[in-house]
């Protein structure tokens, strides 16, 4: 359930990220997510989606590492160029 | 398309205010836990019983989280110690941020300890630091001695696994040992106390460490 705040978390990032390499634009985020951080993968993945679509940041995708531990981080960004 | 490292934590901003929070703490010395478990594990009733238990002169304070209603708050009050209810509205867990508001206009100098008694919910907090100096896993004997390989990541962050009710040990096919073991495959070093809150069997361990605990952060702060 509290995958929704988590997507909302990892768009702000984007979105920040992404200023810092204007004009390209963000297409694809990298994030890890360790077994122990309590982070459904599928879930995370739908609300994601649900997020994205009629926001700024449309057709953003999101790729999920697996990890070993808690960890919940940003991995890399992929960035088109205009 | 090129691609850039990104770097961070995804709960960054929940992160930073849990280090706000953590530093005020460390600097009162105020020892602060955070209760989770399951809806009906026993949260409540085990602060009901712990607040029972002390002087009134102790220096301890209650938060409170619930989805919906002030039921918790209301029945934790009686025992003349601080208590404020956070209502999340919706939300399945606790975060920083709902800490930070609920503490504000509490003099944390007048404590030395703070419970902070998380949405009942086994997944969705373990992902959320709220400063707290420990996290505190509930499982009651009626919930399954597997619990802990279907919900690793708390028994992952969790110091401290509490087996309550175990009162009703005799009624049901509960093993304590195989639960231990189930936890310790998850966290080696996981410590384990088992309590009743209605017969109060096993209740000492608890308030020891608990009083253990908070003399342990009290005078570390001194010593700084």
């Amino acid at each position: 359930m509290h995958e929704v705040g988590i997507a909302n978390s990892i768009l702000e990032a984007v979105r920040v990220e992404a200023a810092a390499h204007a004009p390209a634009r963000a297409s694809k985020v990298g994030v890890r997510i360790g077994e122990m951080a309590g982070v459904d993968a599928g879930s995370l993945a739908f609300c994601f989606e649900v997020l994205v679509k009629g926001s700024d940041l449309e057709p953003l995708e999101l790729a999920i590492e697996p990890a070993t531990g808690g960890e919940l981080e940003f991995a890399w960004l992929e960035l088109e160029e205009p | 398309m090129t691609r850039v490292p990104m770097e961070g934590k995804v709960l960054n901003e929940n992160d930073q205010v849990a280090a706000e929070l953590r530093a005020q703490f460390a600097r009162h010395g105020v020892f602060a836990v955070n209760l989770i478990s399951s809806p009906g594990s026993g949260k409540t009733a085990l602060l009901e019983r712990t607040l029972e238990s002390f002087p009134p002169d102790r220096r301890v304070a209650v938060l409170t989280g619930d989805i919906q209603t002030d039921a918790d708050a209301a029945r934790l009050v009686k025992y003349g110690f601080p208590v404020r209810q956070i209502t999340t509205a919706g939300a399945c867990h606790l975060d920083a941020r709902m800490v930070k508001r609920a503490l504000e206009g509490w003099d944390l100098a007048a404590l030395d300890l703070l419970f902070i008694e998380n949405v009942g919910n086994l997944v969705c907090p373990t992902s959320y630091d709220l400063g707290e100096a420990k996290k505190i896993v509930l499982l009651s004997v009626t919930e399954g001695e597997e619990k802990p390989l279907k919900y690793p990541g708390i028994f992952h962050k969790a110091e401290l696994m509490v087996l309550t009710k175990t009162d009703l040990l005799p009624y049901v096919p509960f093993r304590p040992e195989i639960a231990i073991q189930n936890a310790r495959s998850i966290r080696p070093d996981i410590e384990v106390l088992q309590l009743s809150c209605q017969t109060k069997i096993g209740f000492r361990p608890w308030m020891e460490w608990i009083e253990a605990q908070t003399m342990a952060q009290t005078s570390d702060n001194r010593l700084r």
